[in-house]
């Protein structure tokens, strides 16, 4: 297993359906017994499974629609498509998982976790995440955690036993509908007695248009058993950096890579441009005098704040941190890029010919050695083109070793038999000249014509670092030099690779990261006449010594008697430049640029990993109706956390329903932000004496947004205990329902249960609805319900705002007291997440 | 000393009544004023006023803050400029806890620009200790509920814990004594003292004199039907004690409070 990055991995999926529709095999659209036919064959279902959807098909068919909870008249059946194969062969380990899903499949997320005294209400951010995943240890106890169809094939007895049996298809519509087409979801097997102390964790998206989803999840937690499921879907995404190119974000499109914090390239999702008024920030930061970034206050970004004044950090601890509470000298992270993708050969295709006759194209395999990175590296110093049809690399006469270096790569390289020297007695030059068009037209395609266009290929940016270190040898030799000066502090030293291209400056400095070394960019602008700006690409300090041993130059180790500094740090995954400078202005409309990347919703912005603070939108409404089934065995445990905020448009329609058995305990925590509308009432079955249930809801509804959400409680055995605990809150017109059951069989003496239902109201256009349905049939019960609906009052919001907090933050404030009750019971990862989406649904800013 | 606040012919109306009826009034730094008067004279709805609650409408005159025209300002831009009121009745926020909304607010005060609350920023943790430890104050009270389930007195308390973490300019105590014991009105009326510098002012609004005797007020305004009736040294606390609100003309209405 890759070591994990601990920031923001909870931004990927473990067991996500998203990346791009590389979709083998996708269903037609609508739904008829042949597409449960087509999905039963591509999943190479036992024939009771396939039997068991079609009996299912015909019970959903056969269903009205429900008419009471929320308006479901949208919701067009035969526009969904039901099935849609991530890929055509899944993988049995980890390590047999396709390359490109592999990303976003083979990491769990753990999202940031929340600072300890303030819990709950600062904006700081404390990125120290544990890596969960089902560990070894856990296997070897015995635990199963995998996805439903992989279960359903290897561990088919206990599967068989338990699937659908705690909600039958014919429970209701959409536990049919689920039923017939169910495809992924999680299967966890907690065997008895086992712990599991850590929380298993599955994230879900959707992110093909029109796809429903459909999982189905079955966790049986054995008796005396313990465990903490928890199931997320932040519509959120992983960091992207644009390449090769460094693009101006308001360039972005749709479809496009971007580098994340995560230091992979991904695609945008979603662009969205909005007017924002209020601060912008402005920062400048050491390492790369050429970018200044402007972001708005909370745009978060991956940093660590500063020790000491006067001395470099000697910990690096990450964290997200808002713009806003960044300050001079704090370090702001990049993220390195370390993927190797090595081939032997390149293909380039030149157009040859001079027109007059037409063009061919000339296939010219490159060999992807060190020797042609090498060669590579000189034609980015020394090299171009003339007359379209010459190569030349221009040397200093005494450069003789550089200039035989050159003439035997380009015989080793490309077989090239006639090399010539050209030599300059004005200026003591020595071209070594080529005259090949094929050769010629090559060095253009692959590195560019002029030399402020000069830029490494993309393919060569992924090669194995030894391949690199040869590029940066020979660039140096070109263009680099060694730099020393002598200033108030003594003497300062320095190497520099000097270019006139931008793109190739920050190329050379993000290769120098995969090679271990943090370099500084700086630009002089003004060199006189038209000459184009100069980038100098600088190593200095410590990381001169590194630098020196890689070119083949020695540095010493001391420098004016003490051990040489940097101001920079780098490690595995990230280099730390310190912050020059950071100011802010007062913005008015100003057009403010956000995208969504898919698996994490950050990105890298002028070279730092920068978190976005947007939730996608999909363009066409979207079903998501799911069914997990829970069973907690005798004296057992069990916690199952949902965390979900889907994107405006969708139709969220689960059945979430538990058995608990003699002493058990089960425990839903079931949040919901977004969609179109959330129908969900997690229910427990309390079925032997001793079962105890608890149910802690919280909905938010927003604009245009129905959450009809509550929770069952079903007594069937005496002496056990409920307590149901909903909040919810509604603003700008949305609408919150608690709708909520309490039943007690007769016989059941000695039940006690509590519900209380707590509403917010944010203004006056928005609405909140209690049912609480009470079937209790034995009286020697204690039953207590109560339900609130305040509104946020007046004073309130101006007591608050006395204090110093705009209206906003203090509106955010009350939310978060609100239903802090819950929040309190997240993990701590997941209540910073939870309070960071309640702050942007707050402003609007989302969904 | 250059003035603080300064009311200039300050007329207000809430709900289409006036109630304040033309008053003046200038503070200094270094000044302790105290407002008096009958219940219904207008004394909270001048500090809610002050502090720039909505619906509370100037329909005359203007307020000077640091001889800045606060008049129409928001109450956050009023507390980012170092206006601060103690509420007579302060306000139950469940679910967020003293220390966690302390800090928020300073944070969202150092987002301004102003150095001084970035200062009070970096230093929340120590000063709130021992502010705390000024004030009496159980530890514990930094994790409860702000004002939930509090004791009256409790709350007044926490308005100066407050005040003390802030440090504001101008303080506005509004009714600030009411629900206090003798013991907790000495330890609120220390909180106050150890506030009060040369730069600082405060504005005391109470029906008693007993808070005066510990604030020492330099003048004593006495406010009946929406205007300042009387002004005076601290010797008129003392006389309006002994001799009622008719020996400065006015009738006191039914049903005084407190």
């Amino acid at each position: 297993m890759k070591e994990a990055l601990d920031i923001g991995k909870g931004y990927k999926e473990k067991y996500g359906f998203h990346d791009e529709e590389k979709s083998v095999f996708k269903s037609k659209k609508g739904l008829n017994h042949q597409v449960v036919d087509d999905i039963s064959d591509h999943k190479n279902e036992p024939d009771w499974m396939r039997a068991f959807r079609h009996k299912s098909l015909d019970i959903f068919l056969s269903k009205p629609m429900p008419t009471w909870g929320g308006k479901l008249d949208d919701i067009d059946f035969d526009e969904i498509f039901y099935y849609l194969k991530p890929s055509d062969h899944k993988g049995q380990t980890w390590e047999d998982v396709p390359a490109e899903i592999k990303r976003t499949f083979d990491k769990l997320g753990i999202p940031e976790s929340e600072q300890k005294f303030l819990a709950g209400a600062g904006a700081q951010y404390e990125s120290e995440s544990v890596y969960h995943n089902l560990k070894k240890e856990w296997e070897d106890k015995g635990v199963i955690f995998l996805d439903t169809d992989s279960a359903l094939r290897d561990h088919p007895e206990i599967f068989r036993k338990f699937f659908a049996t705690i909600v039958p298809p014919d429970d209701n519509k959409f536990s049919a509908l689920n039923s017939a087409v169910w495809s992924g979801g999680s299967f966890l097997y907690v065997p008895p007695g086992v712990h599991v102390d850590l929380p298993l964790q599955a994230y879900f998206r959707i992110n093909a248009k029109n796809v429903g989803q459909f999982e189905r999840t079955l966790l049986i937690v054995d008796k005396g058993a313990q465990a903490h499921y928890v199931e997320g879907c932040f519509t959120k995404g992983t960091k992207i950096t644009t390449n090769p190119d460094y693009k101006n974000i308001e360039e972005i499109k749709v479809g496009e890579k971007v580098l994340t914090h995560t230091g992979q390239y991904k695609k945008v999702y979603h662009v969205q441009e909005r007017p924002y008024t209020g601060d912008l920030y402005t920062m400048e930061f050491y390492g790369d005098a050429t970018q200044k970034l402007e972001v708005t206050e909370a745009h978060p970004f991956v940093a660590v704040e500063r020790e000491r004044i006067n001395e470099r950090n000697r910990s690096w601890k990450r964290k997200w941190l808002p713009a806003c509470e960044l300050s001079q000298r704090d370090y702001v992270a990049i993220p390195i890029d370390k993927r190797i993708e090595s081939s032997h050969q390149h293909l380039v295709t030149v157009p040859m010919g001079n027109g007059s006759h037409g063009y061919k194209n000339l296939v010219v395999p490159v060999p992807s050695s060190r020797s042609f990175f090498r060669l590579a590296g000189y034609f980015l110093a020394e090299g171009s083109v003339s007359g379209g049809h010459y190569l030349n690399f221009s040397f200093h006469e005494n450069e003789r070793d550089y200039i035989e270096d050159v003439k035997s790569l380009l015989r080793e390289v490309f077989q090239v038999e006639k090399i010539n020297e050209t030599h300059h007695k004005a200026n003591r030059g020595t071209n070594v000249v080529v005259c090949s068009t094929a050769l010629a037209r090559v060095f253009v395609a692959l590195f560019g014509k002029n030399a402020f266009e000069k830029k490494v290929p993309e393919w060569m940016r992924w090669e194995e670092p030894v391949k690199q270190r040869e590029l940066i040898t020979a660039l140096f030799r070109g263009d680099g030099n060694y730099y020393f000066g002598q200033n108030k502090h003594g003497r300062k030293e320095l190497f520099r690779i000097s270019t006139i291209s931008e793109t190739l400056a920050h190329q050379v400095r993000d290769m120098l990261l995969r090679l271990g070394t943090v370099s500084a960019i700086n630009c002089q602008k003004n060199r006189g006449g038209n000459r184009k700006p100069m980038f100098n690409v600088c190593i200095g300090g410590e990381q001169a010594e590194f630098f020196g041993a890689l070119v083949g130059t020695t540095v010493q180790h001391k420098l004016n008697g003490k051990k040489r500094a940097t101001m920079f740090h780098i490690d595995e995954h990230f280099a730390y430049l310190p912050i020059k400078k950071i100011t802010k202005r007062k913005v008015k409309n100003l057009p403010v640029y956000n995208f969504g990347v898919e698996g994490d919703e950050s990105y890298v912005a002028g070279g730092l990993a920068v978190h976005n603070c947007t939730a996608p939108s999909y363009s066409t409404d979207s079903l998501h109706s799911a069914v997990v089934e829970v069973i907690v065995m005798e004296g057992a445990r069990f916690r199952y956390t949902t965390i979900q905020n889907w994107s405006a448009n969708v139709y969220n329609l689960v059945t979430k329903r538990s058995q608990a058995f003699k002493d058990a305990t089960m425990e839903w925590v079931d949040a919901n932000l977004g969609s179109k509308l959330t129908m969900k009432y997690p229910s427990i079955y309390l079925m032997e004496p001793g079962a105890k249930g608890d149910i802690l809801s919280v909905a938010f509804a927003g604009a245009a947004q129905h959450q009809d959400a509550g929770g069952k409680i079903i007594h069937c055995a005496p002496n056990t205990s409920s307590h149901v605990l909903s909040k919810s809150v509604s603003q700008h017109g949305g609408r919150s329902s608690y709708r909520g059951l309490v039943k007690v069989y007769p016989g059941c003496k000695e039940v006690k249960s509590t519900v209380r239902c707590d509403a917010l109201l944010m203004d006056k256009d928005s609405r909140s609805d209690t049912y609480p349905y009470m079937e209790i049939d034995e009286k020697a019960v204690s039953i207590g319900h109560e339900a609130t609906v305040s509104k946020i009052g007046d004073e309130q919001l101006f007591y608050l705002r006395s204090r110093g907090l705009s209206e906003e933050e203090a509106n955010s404030m009350i939310v978060s007291g609100f239903i802090e009750p819950i929040v309190k019971e997240l993990p701590m990862e997941y209540a910073i997440e939870m309070n960071r989406l309640i702050q942007l649904q707050m402003e609007g800013s989302v969904g | 000393m250059p003035s603080l606040l300064k009311l200039d012919n300050l007329h207000i109306t809430v709900e289409k009544n006036e109630i304040i009826k033309g008053v003046d009034l200038e503070i200094k730094s270094g000044e302790v004023h105290a407002v008096m008067g009958p219940n219904g004279s207008g004394k909270s709805t001048l500090a809610y006023t002050l502090m720039g609650r909505p619906g509370y409408q100037v329909t005359g005159g203007k307020i000077y803050f640091k001889d800045e025209d606060i008049t129409e300002m928001e109450p956050e831009e009023r507390a980012q400029r170092g206006l601060f009121l103690s509420f007579q009745y302060p306000v139950a926020i469940p679910g967020v806890t003293v220390a966690s909304f302390l800090m928020t607010t300073l944070q969202s005060l150092s987002k301004t620009g102003n150095g001084r609350f970035t200062e009070l920023r970096k230093n929340f943790r120590k000063n709130f200790k021992e502010n705390m430890a000024l004030l009496k104050v159980d530890p514990q009270f930094a994790t409860r509920y702000l004002n939930d389930g509090f004791s009256g007195g409790e709350k007044k308390r926490m308005e100066i814990l407050q005040l003390m973490t802030l440090q504001p300019q101008l303080a506005i105590l509004d009714e600030t004594d009411s629900g206090l014991d003798i013991d907790a009105l000495k330890i609120v009326s220390e909180g106050v003292s150890n506030y009060l510098n040369p730069e600082r002012a405060v504005l005391c609004i109470t029906h008693y004199q007993r808070i005066l005797n510990h604030l020492k007020p330099h003048f004593v305004h006495i406010l009946a039907k929406g205007k300042i009736i009387a002004s005076g040294g601290p010797e008129m606390a003392l006389e309006l004690e002994n001799k009622g609100y008719k020996a400065f003309g006015v009738e006191e209405q039914q049903g005084v409070s407190l």
